[in-house]
């Protein structure tokens, strides 16, 4: 009798290390950086959102706008107040697939990630290039991409258009854990 | 001679249009020290201003659970000063982040520590009650505050 307890137990306990099948990150860093001749603008967002279905592949990534810190206040103020309204869209999503993740190994990292981009109340599919990593414990991925910034109707007035590239550079690096609820 | 002063010179810079056109070009050098000086300004120093609003964690919380669009309104883009208890503390990359749990659900504040506390955070010990002082910046599946520093009590 005390043998099928200690079997089932085991089953029980095996069954749920299987079943860690989302890995989640709260802490995720997401930066974007505009070049001009005029000046260079950078701006970090360490509080990022992510989930992934180890099942499926498939990803959730949210963010404020307002987590994106400037090094000077002016820019803060703009970027949120007229470029993307923070006030109206305070979050930008991305969903989306990592393809081929179960091909995905040590050798064999670098994969595509498509899927909806919206920011700012516009969506765009996007395809990029990632940097996939998958341990036991973590799944970690980088990589950067372009963004255009008409494509999600952030409108730049006349007078700083020398300031702000029409094409920025969107740099990743989310490290998720597993996550059971 | 060229180069030297002569009593002409010496006759202008006493007439009124030569002390007019000192004043125009002072107030434009105050001016455009001023718009470089507003332009180059840095973060609000979080440890110098004193909080917009003072209140419990799980207060935030209950606030952002009840109505999150409300709650934004009042909270983001402030200075907001709150008390409550380490649920946990996580210190990555050099960054450090203290949890204050809900005690209602799954939910939490995570305060997002400016660099120059982390070795105050290494004191810090979980279940302890502590004064947070930050921005908030809102709610995706926690309340989220960010640049924040610690306040002693």
């Amino acid at each position: 009798m005390k043998k099928i307890y200690i079997l089932l137990f085991s089953l029980f306990f095996v069954n749920q290390m299987f079943s860690q099948k989302k890995y989640l990150a709260k802490d995720g860093y997401i930066s974007f950086f505009s070049h001009s001749l005029v000046e260079d603008i950078k701006a970090d967002n360490n509080q990022v959102l992510s989930i992934i279905d180890k099942e499926t592949g498939e990803i959730a990534i949210q963010l404020l706008m307002r987590s994106f810190l400037f090094k000077k206040a002016l820019m803060q103020q703009h970027f949120n107040e007229s470029y993307v309204e923070s006030h109206k869209y305070p979050k930008a999503k991305f969903n989306g697939l990592i393809v081929n993740f179960e091909d995905l190994n040590d050798k064999n990292s670098n994969t595509e990630i498509k899927g909806t981009l919206s920011v700012h109340g516009k969506e765009k599919e996007i395809s990029i290039i990632a940097k996939v990593i998958i341990n036991e414990d973590e799944i970690n991925i980088s990589g950067d991409f372009m963004v255009e910034v008409a494509d999600f109707n952030i409108k730049i007035p006349a007078i700083v258009r020398n300031n702000i590239a029409k094409i920025i550079k969107v740099t990743f690096q989310i490290k998720h854990k597993p996550y059971s609820k | 001679m060229v180069g030297a002063l002569n009593s002409k010179h010496l006759t202008y810079l006493k007439t009124k249009k030569f002390k007019i056109l000192v004043g125009v070009l002072l107030l434009f050098g105050i001016g455009l020290f001023y718009i470089i000086n507003l332009y180059n300004k840095p973060l609000k120093n979080i440890k110098k201003s004193s909080a917009d609003i003072n209140i419990s964690a799980q207060q935030l919380l209950d606030d952002y659970q009840k109505d999150e669009i409300l709650a934004n309104k009042k909270y983001i883009n402030n200075i907001i000063q709150i008390s409550g208890e380490i649920s946990n503390i996580k210190i990555d990359n050099g960054n450090s982040i203290i949890v204050l749990k809900d005690i209602n659900g799954e939910s939490s504040v995570m305060c997002h520590m400016l660099a120059e506390e982390n070795l105050s955070i290494l004191k810090l010990k979980k279940n302890s009650q502590i004064i947070v002082k930050g921005m908030c910046t809102g709610y995706l599946l926690d309340v989220i505050l960010v640049r924040c520093i610690l306040v002693n009590s």
